[in-house]
């Protein structure tokens, strides 16, 4: 694996807290003596809780899909729900 | 979605959506409404479910329908005669980022990053989100091993946060 790579699995293992309580300490060191570093986290946690929203999407997607074949294949639970609010 | 995971997730549907509807609709909320609070609802459960941080003391359908009546009153942005409710949020553990809305910024990202290659977010959602082991992302991607769907996780990562920088530095630019 190139630098960078290895860079980003140390960050990754600080992060997710992978990191032995030592590691973490001499990590946190290093990243206020490098501001460089320091904002490459921060870019890693960004790209974290994009991923999060993305997955998020990606399941409300399948639920709606849920959604759609019970409407479409249940009639009692159509029939149930349109009730509720009619 | 696994075959086992959809037919469990159709269960549920079935079981809980009435009651979680019929309360949203007493509460003054459309079907669209409903279907949308149930949806984060379940959402926030299969993921504190993932992170091992699940304590349901009442069952499955009782709990959504907690979760939505809190999610209900976030929408509404009810005011602080509502406190009472803060207590029964903090006992959820509705995850932090769950309410933030998207900014801008991260829509736009989000969108050129699925347009850039979903591939690479798909198996970075099958890593962080859905915390598969990396044998099994390298079987669901077609990678010969482990080692080598690890290496492209990390050079995903990458992109994602390149990406992050980049319009970042562009909008401090601009701005």
């Amino acid at each position: 694996m190139r630098k960078q790579l290895h860079e980003i699995q140390e960050i990754d293992q600080y992060v997710l807290r992978e990191m032995s309580a030592a590691d973490q300490l001499v990590f946190q060191a290093r990243m206020l003596a490098c501001h460089h570093l320091q904002e490459k986290v921060e870019h890693q946690l960004q790209a974290h809780a994009l991923v999060r929203r993305f997955a998020r999407e990606a399941q409300r997607e399948q639920l709606s899909e849920v959604y759609d074949r019970l409407w479409e294949t249940d009639a009692s639970f159509r029939s149930e729900i349109t009730a509720i609010f009619k | 979605m696994q075959e086992k995971e959809a037919q469990w997730l159709t269960t549920v549907y079935r079981d809980s959506f009435p009651q979680v509807a019929r309360t949203v609709q007493q509460l003054g909320g459309d079907q669209e409404t409903a279907k949308d609070l149930f949806h984060d609802a379940l959402i926030i459960y299969l993921e504190k479910q993932r992170n091992h941080t699940l304590d349901i003391r009442v069952s499955l359908k009782a709990y959504l329908t907690g979760i939505v009546k809190i999610l209900w009153i976030r929408k509404c942005k009810q005011d602080s005669r509502q406190r009472p409710l803060d207590n029964m949020e903090d006992q959820l553990g509705i995850p932090e980022d769950f309410y933030t809305p998207a900014p801008e910024r991260t829509t736009r990202l989000l969108r050129y990053l699925q347009a850039a290659g979903s591939k690479c977010l798909q198996l970075l959602q099958a890593f962080y989100y859905e915390q598969r082991s990396m044998q099994e992302i390298a079987r669901q991607f077609h990678f010969k091993t482990a080692r080598s769907a690890t290496v492209q996780k990390y050079k995903c990562l990458e992109k994602v946060r390149e990406q992050v920088k980049n319009t970042r530095e562009y909008e401090e630019a601009v701005a």
